[in-house]
């Protein structure tokens, strides 16, 4: 799936009143099932950015059209039900839509891992499931936790497990519906260099397993070199020039 | 086919709630996929504040249900319109004191009446509107806790030389249904008794087992007067679910044989009379005899005829509206007497009395139980207060907002159906307790099992309330904002 950006601008209500552009894209692109590092300082945007392609935030103007990239093979061929038949922008959608939207399209892994406290691991990746009308799946739930090495913690809350098993866990809720995008906000930042980098080669991996494109935001430019393409956020939002 | 309906109106809630519940379930499971068991292991998570307001829910739907049991089971005791006699005539003052004192052995006898007044209502200016009237006597009791009364043989149905009268001559304890008896009724000179089932099985006592009469109920830390009087137990009743399960009876002739009844008796004759007040109480053992036992065993009453007196008749009217003549002419002709309907008693005094108290009950159950929906609130609310970061994730997962209300309104009706179950099941074993008690005092329990339509209305209200006590929380978490939740987190 490919998603493109167009005119995009978002801008937040300062305490004074003022207006704080944080958003000003004329023009991004991301190809089908292709793997971007973002990057840039505190505060240029990124978390807005992904916020905004997610449909968590909705953008002042501007368009996030989805369109199908290609045909996807193999195993997310199985969840083609809920593949994008025709080019969607998400900010014509109404709220409750955008949230179905993105339950179904996008997987979203967040700096910490964000496990709902009182679920297992299973449990966890499955309420990735929840949401989309289809389904559950426990066995696709337990085939990606296995992927991340995870196949003898299935029934571990997430206070039994490490901060790196954690975040294992969060990337295999990520891609519990098969998405044609994840969204990674700083997947990796909580975690030592090792705990990083086995974290990294998961999302990469399992997002080539199903066919989903990945946008990654990162400080880190050890992890964010080995992405294809690397984006330089102030060299793409104007706001944050 | 309408028992089998009545059976299933009134037990089919214990054969629903199991399946009734699993039904429910199965398909909320189905119309919402993952979104129950996602409810159940929210409520699992704290499982300590869900604990408690179950609890809370379970304590005050129990309040309304057993208030509910009751008033409709305490209704049907009270309000029954079949004592097997259909006037009471006892001494003027209160018919409700007359009434309790004699069906349910309650209260105190509002006095006596002279023994006459019997043989007057089965004389020729009554004798159309009675068909059979039996002399009751009270005043004395078994051990301080069973009420003992001096009546006649036909109470049970046998005329003074033990013959089976007639069905239609016979006072019955309900329409239809006479006193049976295992062994034999007394005989009316003898000191015999026939004792209710409940006293022969609290107490042990039998055929042959012989008692003394105490007087009156003293109390716990009253020395018990003792009369030196021995009954021979002759005849045990069969089970009757009346309070008469809970008297010994005896003949009336051996009422009089107590020798403070005797001397009473004649003094209040005296009193009657104008004479000057008696000498003051001699003790038991200077109590003069007022009988004498024959060389057969029969006893023979020296006192005069005209200070013997009762406590009340049983009156069993002739049908239709001779009992409401009979009780017309009585209360007309006299102010010494008064003739009362039992069942007209007790309904008013149910309708005065009972109701209004229970409405009070029930207003305070209300208001319990809204408590308890309140507490489900509070709870749900000061939940979602610290889970927003958790709702935060559900919404990024993509949960609408809509989705999200949804759970928490189907959290707080699951906590209220839960909790209501339980409170159901809780308030009829409230019931059962008073179930005892009724059985205790009036000598009949209540069908304390039985769940009653306005119950299921009530739990179904309940659900809904609490349903609509999640509105409030749910609203929280519909506003809560996703990103900055996130960000937070």
């Amino acid at each position: 799936m490919a998603v493109h950006l167009q005119a995009l601008k978002k801008q937040y209500v300062a305490p004074d009143g003022g207006a704080v552009p944080v958003i000003d894209i004329a023009d991004f692109s991301l190809a089908n099932a292709e793997q971007v590092a973002l990057v840039g300082g505190s505060g240029s945007g990124k978390t807005t950015l992904l916020h905004l392609i997610a449909g968590i935030l909705t953008p002042d103007s501007g368009r996030i059209i989805f369109e199908r990239g290609g045909e996807r093979t193999g195993i997310q061929a199985e969840a083609n039900s809920h593949e994008l038949m025709v080019p969607t922008d998400i900010t014509l959608l109404r709220e409750a839509e955008r949230d179905v939207f993105r339950g179904r399209h996008i997987g979203y892994i967040f700096q910490t891992h964000h496990l709902l406290p009182g679920f297992t691991a299973l449990e966890n990746v499955m309420l990735g499931m929840t949401f989309t009308g289809r389904k559950l799946d426990s066995e696709w739930a337990t085939h990606l936790l296995r992927e991340v090495g995870l196949s003898d913690r299935l029934n571990y809350k997430p206070d039994k497990l490490s901060l790196g098993q954690q975040q294992r866990v969060a990337v295999a809720r990520a891609l519990a519906n098969r998405p044609m995008l994840v969204l990674a906000d700083e997947p990796t930042g909580a975690l030592d260099v090792r705990s990083a980098q086995q974290v990294l080669d998961l999302i990469r991996s399992l997002c080539t397993e199903v066919g989903a494109g990945l946008l990654m935001v990162s400080h880190d430019p050890q992890l964010t070199g080995q992405l294809p393409r690397v984006v330089e956020l102030k060299n793409l939002n104007r706001a944050a020039a | 086919m309408s028992d089998l309906r009545r059976i299933f109106s009134d037990y089919g809630f214990y054969v629903l709630v199991v399946p009734g519940i699993a039904a429910l379930l199965v398909l909320l499971a189905a119309l919402f996929p993952g979104k129950l068991s996602l409810v159940f292991k929210q409520m699992r998570q704290r499982a300590l504040g869900t604990a408690l307001t179950l609890l809370l829910v379970m304590l005050g739907v129990a309040l309304a249900v057993s208030v509910f049991l009751v008033l409709r089971e305490s209704g049907k005791l009270f309000g029954q319109s079949d004592f097997g006699y259909d006037v009471l005539v006892g001494k003027a003052g209160s018919p409700l004191q007359l009434t309790l004192n004699t069906v349910y052995h309650l209260d105190v006898s509002p006095g006596n009446i002279p023994l006459s007044a019997c043989a007057e209502l089965l004389g020729p200016q009554c004798r159309p509107l009675v068909k059979a009237a039996v002399p009751y006597a009270v005043g004395d009791t078994y051990q301080g806790r069973y009420p003992i009364v001096g009546t006649l043989p036909k109470l049970f149905g046998y005329d003074d030389a033990g013959n089976l009268l007639p069905e239609e001559s016979r006072i019955g304890y309900r329409q239809g249904h006479f006193y049976g008896i295992d062994g034999q009724c007394f005989a009316p000179d003898r000191f015999q008794a026939v004792i209710g089932s409940e006293v022969a099985r609290r107490e042990g006592l039998r055929i042959g087992s012989t008692f003394q009469a105490t007087h009156g109920s003293p109390k716990p830390n009253e020395t018990p007067d003792i009369h030196a009087e021995v009954w021979t137990v002759v005849g045990v009743m069969k089970e009757t679910h009346t309070a008469n399960d809970r008297v010994l009876f005896i003949p009336l002739l051996t009422f009089y044989t107590i020798a403070e009844h005797g001397t009473g008796l004649i003094e209040q004759e005296r009193l009657r009379e104008g004479e000057p007040p008696p000498a003051p109480e001699k003790h038991e053992e200077e109590e003069e005899k007022h009988y004498t036992v024959d060389a057969d065993g029969r006893i023979h009453l020296t006192l005069p005829k005209n200070v013997l007196a009762i406590s009340a008749i049983l009156v069993k009217s002739r049908g239709g509206i001779t009992g409401q003549r009979l009780i017309y002419k009585i209360n007309n002709s006299t102010q010494k007497l008064q003739a009362v309907n039992p069942a007209a008693v007790m309904r008013e005094f149910f309708d005065t009395f009972l109701k209004s108290g229970t409405t009070l009950l029930i207003v305070v159950a209300a208001l319990v139980s809204l408590e308890a929906a309140v507490s489900i609130l509070v709870s749900i609310y000061n939940s979602v207060a610290a889970r927003r970061r958790e709702i935060a994730i559900l919404r990024a997962l993509g949960a609408t907002r809509r989705t999200v209300v949804g759970l928490i309104c189907l959290e707080a009706g699951l906590i209220g159906l839960f909790g209501g179950i339980a409170g159901v099941l809780v308030g009829h074993l409230v019931g059962a307790v008073g179930s005892v008690y009724f059985e205790r005092v009036v000598g009949e329990g209540i069908d304390w099992v039985a769940v009653g339509s306005e119950e299921m209305i009530y739990l179904g209200a309940v659900v809904l309330i609490a349903v609509l006590a999640g509105l409030a929380p749910g609203l929280k978490a519909y506003r809560t904002p996703v990103a900055t939740n996130l960000v937070a987190g």
